[in-house]
Formats: structure tokens, C-alpha cells, sequence
């Protein structure tokens, strides 16, 4: 057998087979790169459907949904369904904290009124909810806030617990003189309303400093009392989930409704103004224009909530316009609260009531069960709820919208509901495999154009292998042998670069949005360095290296400078979140596909042989030899 | 006369170049003896060197038109699979330009026979190899590549590589037409020492000097033979 001692040497001894294996390395990390970050990018669609709103939704905008509650026992019957919740969808301002003074800005925002134990059931809300804890360089503003807003409170509860050398060490720090005499503190203290100590608190914390020596640990700890997200590490996600602040109704907005939440360039996230903008110390102003049964429109209704946490869903459409509220406190405020219907002619009168409403029912389905039956499933329970408001007799207000009959209400998938959402990712994605296409096309003809090269370097080697008794098929394998190994070993070198290029995905991306001083710098040195190498042998050099040289100097500096420049420009953001709907880009390997695209770039490379193998298998012996 | 080992028989051989058929050798006959050193003398383009082709199963005649015969029996339409091996091991091929693989070494060069199907093997052809290029005064230069010899060193390599599957005959291609006097000198000798040891030798060239170290020369004018010199 010559033929393996053949290949390996005309792999070892060339350059060109170097380049094969890069060209098929390259092709390969090429897609799976692309494929792995858009199969990363739908599966993150198709999840952040299910976090966002569970498999199936029932809808019907404006109007809404009476008597929801029977229809969502009428579904949770079924045992293919896990739970189901009731939602209230309007749209509406939100008034911001920000900026100081009075003139706030509004933001509009998409306002789900929900129940939030149920709805944490059917979706991911409690796994999006964005602070465990109140950060560290909020604390302290957090227990401002305790003074500013409730400082009677700190006056019953706080201040009897300072005894009096506390009182006088408080009155010390916070007079607006040097004080020498104790006998004189100790009457200033003695006159001293609790009123007025709590202001000197509020006063002291904010400007003074070593708290626990002036005001002692007990008050201290008293004050932290007041505010339990202080000492309660579960405080503040009890909140988030529950939608209340200190017992009152909350707003828990998306993470990107506050402009206070800034995006740094490496993808993280960081409260504006060193931390004092967090949304939770505040309170938004809501309003809706909610709409009569005629759809008039009413008067606008504004409610005052604190903030109670904040979400991040990874969908930044949603999570830039969403603000999550209880349930009755939306149902209100868009007239579909439960209500008592009046005589037009005689507003005394009770005619009868209106039940209250919901304009969205969310579903969700056992694992594992397509969304599509799932949806039969609903579809089936609705219409044995509409069998059941029949059987009640129902007054004609309290009646539901009829499947079939009422183009309004609409039972779909959350592929369905949000089919402007994927199609356009889907349209992307065929559009990269089009094009992508067009680039396997090009690296093919690559890998033929440079077997050719071989083949057509190793004419006269042929003709010498054939002319000691080489076959055909003989002088063929040679080439398939090459082939197969060039594919081989391309593949695992494109595996390997592509899982290297996909897994450090996030890293490539913040050092485009923050390029490293060093590489720069080492790239415009080492094209410095190659100048000068250059420079001192330049004499008696032949023409290709000296051009190799030039041309190395010049890709490097280039580089060099292109990345300095791009550092002074303060760099690129490939992944915006704004543009491709996700916060982080995918990195995970598609491992199925890779080792797909590797096998079929090996065996495409053995096809890519096979054409110039068959041509060497045909030269003519005596016109290879004779070419000289 | 003993029967002769190699026989051309009334041999047409046409090339096309381009459209234009160009007949090379044009019903030549003539044949090798046994352990013979025969020289085909012939200025460029009298086809001698498309008749050591065609005798070595390299080349084959236009169909029907004259037969190669080996030991009596023709090679002309032989399947390939037999004509590759009576290529490989009747037949030994030296041409003027050595024609070595330059990604081998010198040993592997001179052993590549061997390894081909119907060759001896490869550790007989190693074996073999080794101690033809050490007869050869090549010891010293087995792992070299081919462009770290001299053209007298690669051609003694091309020699050695001929021999090494123990062929009938050697079909030499202008040997010497590409070393100075000297080293041709020597090629003649290495070639002259394996015919003394029984080896039928046939040898192009267009010298009339070396074509008078066989045994025998022949003269081809304009594909055919002008004279046969006993």
C-alpha cells in the first residue's frame, strides 16, 4: 500500500493542504456559529412564550370576559391543564419619580392587571423578578425614606427607644453649634419634642456619620424595623410577588419602563445616579382612559402605587413596556370591576349588576403536551362554560362572548397571539440559511478549486505512479484518502473553533462594545515589529516574501488602528437589545447540528476529492511524464 | 537466436494534438532478445520513445494496428488490471529527467515499486531497496529528498527504484540526456554492470557514443526502423 505513505506526505510537505483544512475549518465554524446563536434565538421566542404568558390565551380586548371564574374552574378540570389566570390588558401612563421636581416624566406602558398567585402558576413571573435584596448602595436611602415619608411613625416607635445619652449625643451631632456644656444639652433634650428628635434622626442620617454610636443599636435596629426589605432577605421578593408594598397595591414595572435602569455596554445593568433612581423606594402615578360599553370614552382614572419590584422577562419589547398591578386595582380603573347597573331614566334604581370582567384568560398545559392540543382542550372547556352560563339563565349582561359568533374572542396559542412577533424571526432566519447557502456554495467550490491545485501539481506523480504499476482506482484513493482527511480534520478544527466562537459569544460581543487597549496596541506593535524584521533583511529578499512581509505589516496595523479607533469611538453594540427583542445573545452549541454540519462537511470534502481524483485517475501516463 | 523477450510487430502509434492526427510510429517492428543491451538510436521525434512506452505497457498501439508481445504472448489487449501489473513487474522504466517523487525520500523513492499491487512487498522492497542504493553508493543519502541529490545521484535512485521489484527488462529513456559526460559515464557503467548480471536492458538515445555500449543498436527514422545492425 503506497497510497497512505503518498497522502500523508502530501499533507506534511505542503502548504496547500493547510489551507484546505482552514477553508473547511472555517465553513464549518461558520455555521455552526450562525446555527447554533438562531436555534439559541428561537428557543429563547419559544420559552420566553411560555415565562410570558403560559401555552394558550383566551382574549377578548376592551369588554372582557364575565364570570372568568367558573370559566377558569371549567378549565382547570381538565387534568391536561396545569392552572389558569385571569389578566386585565389595557394600555395607559405611567407617571416616574424622575427627575427631581415636579415636572416627572410619563411613560406609556402596557398595564396587566393580574392575580398574582395564579399567574405566577401559569407563567414564569416569579423566576423574572429582577431584586432579591435592596443593593448596598441603596440601603441608605432606603432608610431616608422611612424619615421622609413616615416620620410620625419614627416618633412613636424609635425615639423612646434612645435613652438619654443617646438623646444627647443626637442633639450634639445635629445642632447647628458646637455644644460644651452638658448641663445645657441635657435641658435641650429635656425640652425636646419626639417630633423634633425624629426630624434630628432623619436630619443625622442623612449628613452625619457612625449611626450605631450616636442613635445605639436598639434604635437602629428599630428603624430597620420600619422597613422590613432592610432585615428581610425575603421581603422584597414577597412583594415582587404578591404585588403589594407595606399592604398596599403595587406596580412591579418591566426592568427597562425605568430609563433610571441603564444598560451598561458589557450587558449589564446598573440603577442611574449611584443608585438613588431604584425604582422600589418610589411611587408611579397610573392612568387609564378606560371606555364604556358603547366604547365613549370615560373620564381618565388615576391611582397613586409604590413600586414593588421590577421584572426581566430577556424580552426587552416586553419588558420596556409592561408594568405588572393588581388585579382589581386594573379591573377599577378600566371599568370592569364588578358594578351595579341603573335605570337610564332613574339612576335610583338598580336593574341588575355587571360582573366583573377579565380581558384575557392565560393557560397553562402539563409539559410535554403540543400547544396546539393543548388549545383544543380550552377550546372544549369554553364551550361547556357557555353550556353552563345557558343552564343559568344569566341575564343577556352577564352572558359571555360566544365562540363562533363573537369575532372579538379568540382562543390561541402563544405562538399564535404573537405570530407578528416570531414571523418576523422566522423571516430572519430563513433569510440567514438563504444566504448562508450562497456561502457553502462558495466554500465548496473552494475546496474543489484548491483539490484541483493538487491534483494538477501532482500530474507528473501520477504519471511516474503509473508508470511503476499503479492502477487507477489506486492513484483515486490517494486523492479520497486526502479528501477524507482534510474533511476530517477540518471539521474537528470548525467544531472546535465554532463551539470556541459560540460559547465565548457574550465576550466577543463586549469587547466589540469596549475594545481592550492592549490588543490594539500589540497589533499596531507587532506590524511595527514585522516593519523594522522587515526593514533589516530587506536586501537579497526575494519578491514574495517581501510582499507576505508588507502585506502582513500593513492587515495587522490596519487592525491595530481600526480597533483603537473603534476604542476612541467607544465602540460597537452588535447586540442590541432593542433590535433583536432579547437581552443576551445565545451561546450555547446546537451540539445536533454541529456534528451534522461536521459529517457533512467531511463527506462533502471526499466528494470535493472525487472530481479532481477521477481527473488524475484519467491522465494519460505519457503525457503526465512527458510534461516537464 | 533465442527467442526474444520483447517483440513490436507492425506497430502504429497516432497522438492527436489539437485536431490534427500525428502519426508517430507508422508500422515498426522489431524485437529484444533475451538478456540483451539494445540501444534505439533516433534524432527527436522518430517515436523512440513512444515504442519503449508502448513496449513497456505505458502506451497502448492504435487498436488493431500492429502487437506488443511478451515471451510470445501480446500485451497489447490485455485488461488494465494485468497490464498494470506486467508494469509493474516485467517492466523497469529510467527516464532522462528521473522523474522521483520529490515529497519521498530516496529510499522510499527507490522502494515505491514494491508497495504497488504485484510488487514484493513492503519489507522486501525496503530490503531490496537498501542494498541496491548502497551498490549504488547511495548509502549515505537514504533520507534525503530527491532535490538534495545531484542529477547523477538521482538518476543512480531512478536505476535503483527500476530494479527493485526484480524486473525482465529496464526501458531506459535517454539515461544519460540530462548529466555531463562523466556522470553519463558512470549511469552507462551502473547499466552495463546489471546487464553483465543477466539483465535485458533497451536504451533510447541519440548518441551514437552511447548507443555503442549495447549490444545491439537500432536506428528509427520517421517511425520505422531504418536498419537493424546485428
Amino acid at each position: 500500500m503506497y497510497q497512505p505513505l503518498l497522502t500523508s506526505r502530501y499533507l506534511t510537505t505542503r502548504m496547500i493542504p493547510l489551507l484546505a483544512v482552514a477553508a473547511v475549518a472555517l465553513c464549518v465554524a461558520l455555521v455552526i456559529v450562525v446555527i447554533s446563536v438562531m436555534t439559541g434565538f428561537l428557543n429563547m421566542v419559544r420559552s420566553s412564550g411560555q415565562t410570558l404568558m403560559g401555552d394558550v390565551v383566551i382574549t377578548y380586548p376592551i369588554r372582557g370576559i364575565p364570570q372568568y371564574d367558573t370559566l377558569i374552574a371549567a378549565i382547570e378540570e381538565h387534568p391536561e391543564i396545569v392552572a389558569a389566570t385571569p389578566v386585565v390588558d389595557t394600555w395607559g401612563l405611567l407617571r416616574m419619580p424622575y427627575p427631581e421636581g415636579d415636572a416627572k416624566e410619563s411613560e406609556q406602558v402596557q398595564i396587566w392587571g393580574i392575580e398574582p398567585e395564579s399567574f405566577s402558576a401559569v407563567t414564569g413571573f416569579s423566576d423574572t423578578l429582577q431584586w432579591d435584596n435592596v443593593p448596598d448602595n441603596v440601603s441608605a436611602d432606603v432608610l431616608q425614606d422611612v424619615f421622609d415619608h413616615r416620620s410620625e411613625e419614627v416618633a412613636d416607635t424609635v425615639v423612646p427607644l434612645l435613652d438619654e445619652q443617646h438623646r444627647m449625643a443626637l442633639l450634639r451631632a445635629t445642632y447647628h453649634e458646637e455644644l460644651e456644656d452638658d448641663a445645657m444639652v441635657r435641658h435641650l433634650v429635656s425640652i425636646a419634642s419626639d417630633r423634633e428628635l425624629a426630624q434630628r434622626i432623619g436630619w443625622f442620617l442623612r449628613h452625619g456619620e457612625e449611626h450605631s454610636t450616636v442613635l445605639g443599636a436598639g434604635a437602629i435596629a428599630a428603624m430597620q424595623h420600619l422597613e422590613p426589605r432592610l432585615h428581610d432577605s425575603e421581603q422584597l421578593r414577597r412583594d415582587g410577588l404578591t404585588l403589594t408594598r407595606n399592604g398596599r397595591a403595587a406596580i412591579v414595572p418591566g426592568r427597562h419602563v425605568s430609563k433610571a435602569n441603564v444598560r451598561t455596554s458589557t450587558g449589564e445593568y446598573r440603577v442611574a445616579a449611584g443608585g438613588y433612581w431604584w425604582l422600589p423606594r418610589f411611587e408611579g402615578t397610573l392612568t387609564t382612559l378606560p371606555i364604556d360599553s358603547r366604547g365613549g370614552m370615560l373620564e381618565p382614572e388615576s391611582v397613586v402605587l409604590p413600586f414593588a419590584n421590577e421584572f426581566a422577562s430577556g424580552v426587552y419589547l416586553i419588558d420596556q413596556t409592561r408594568v405588572m398591578v393588581p388585579l382589581d386595582v386594573v379591573q377599577r380603573m378600566t371599568h370592569l370591576d364588578e358594578a351595579e347597573l341603573v335605570d337610564e331614566d332613574d339612576l335610583t334604581t338598580v336593574v341588575g349588576t355587571s360582573p366583573a370582567r377579565a380581558t384575557m384568560v392565560l393557560v397553562r398545559g402539563q409539559d410535554g403536551i403540543p400547544a396546539t392540543d393543548l388549545r383544543d382542550i380550552v377550546r372544549a372547556a369554553y364551550r361547556s362554560f357557555e353550556a353552563q352560563c345557558d343552564a343559568e339563565n344569566l341575564p343577556d349582561s352577564e352572558q359571555p362572548p360566544r365562540l363562533g359568533r363573537d369575532p372579538g374572542l379568540g382562543i390561541l396559542t402563544w405562538e399564535e397571539q404573537n405570530a407578528s412577533f416570531i414571523g418576523p424571526v422566522e423571516k430572519e432566519r430563513e433569510l440567514m440559511r438563504t444566504l448562508f447557502s450562497i456561502v457553502y456554495l462558495v466554500c465548496g467550490a473552494l475546496i474543489v478549486a484548491i483539490f484541483w491545485a493538487i491534483v494538477y501539481e501532482k500530474t507528473r506523480d501520477i504519471g511516474i505512479l503509473r508508470s511503476v504499476g499503479a492502477s487507477r482506482s489506486g492513484i483515486v484513493y490517494i486523492f479520497l484518502l486526502y479528501g477524507l482527511f482534510v474533511g476530517v480534520s477540518g471539521a474537528i478544527a470548525g467544531v472546535c473553533l465554532g463551539w470556541l466562537i459560540t460559547t465565548n459569544m457574550p465576550t466577543i460581543h463586549d469587547a466589540m462594545s469596549a475594545p481592550p487597549l492592549w490588543l490594539g496596541v500589540s497589533l499596531v506593535s507587532a506590524s511595527g515589529l514585522l516593519v523594522i524584521w522587515r526593514g533589516l533583511h530587506w536586501r537579497g529578499c526575494k519578491l514574495l516574501p517581501l510582499l507576505l512581509g508588507i502585506l502582513g505589516a500593513v492587515v495587522l496595523g490596519a487592525l491595530g488602528i481600526g480597533e483603537l479607533m473603534l476604542r476612541q469611538s467607544g465602540g460597537v453594540v452588535l447586540w442590541d437589545p432593542a433590535v433583536y427583542y432579547f437581552t443576551d445573545i445565545p451561546s450555547d452549541v446546537d451540539w445536533a447540528s454541529a456534528w451534522i454540519t461536521a459529517a457533512a462537511a467531511a463527506v462533502c470534502s471526499v466528494i470535493a476529492a472525487a472530481i479532481p481524483a477521477a481527473r488524475a485517475a484519467d491522465i494519460d501516463p505519457v503525457g503526465a511524464l512527458r510534461y516537464e | 537466436m533465442s527467442s526474444p523477450i520483447l517483440e513490436a510487430r507492425d506497430v502504429y502509434k497516432t497522438y492527436q494534438l489539437g485536431r490534427v492526427d500525428v502519426p508517430v510510429l507508422k508500422g515498426c517492428s522489431m524485437h529484444v532478445n533475451h538478456s540483451e543491451f539494445l540501444a534505439i538510436l533516433g534524432s527527436s521525434g522518430s517515436g523512440k520513445s513512444t515504442l519503449m512506452h508502448v513496449l513497456g505497457g505505458l502506451d497502448r498501439t492504435d487498436s488493431g494496428r500492429g502487437d506488443v508481445l511478451h515471451k510470445g504472448s501480446p500485451i497489447t489487449g490485455l485488461p488494465e488490471r494485468q497490464l498494470n501489473r506486467y508494469r509493474a513487474r516485467t517492466i523497469g522504466f529510467v527516464f532522462q529527467f528521473y522523474h522521483l517523487l520529490p515529497e519521498l525520500t530516496v529510499l522510499e523513492n527507490a522502494m515505491l515499486p514494491g508497495l504497488v499491487p504485484g510488487g514484493i512487498g513492503r519489507n522486501n522492497a525496503k530490503r531490496r531497496a537498501r542494498s541496491l542504493l548502497e551498490q549504488f553508493g547511495l548509502s549515505h543519502r537514504l533520507d534525503h529528498r530527491p532535490r538534495e541529490l545531484s542529477g547523477g545521484e538521482r538518476q543512480r535512485t531512478a536505476i535503483a527504484r527500476a530494479l527493485v521489484n526484480g524486473p525482465e527488462v529496464l526501458l531506459a529513456d535517454e539515461p544519460t540526456g540530462n548529466l555531463d559526460e562523466h556522470t553519463g559515464a558512470e549511469i552507462l557503467d551502473l547499466l552495463t554492470e546489471a546487464h553483465r548480471n543477466g539483465l535485458t536492458i533497451v536504451m533510447v538515445t541519440h548518441d551514437r557514443k552511447i548507443a555503442d555500449r549495447a549490444d545491439r543498436a537500432i536506428r528509427l527514422v520517421d517511425g520505422v526502423l531504418a536498419n537493424e545492425s546485428p
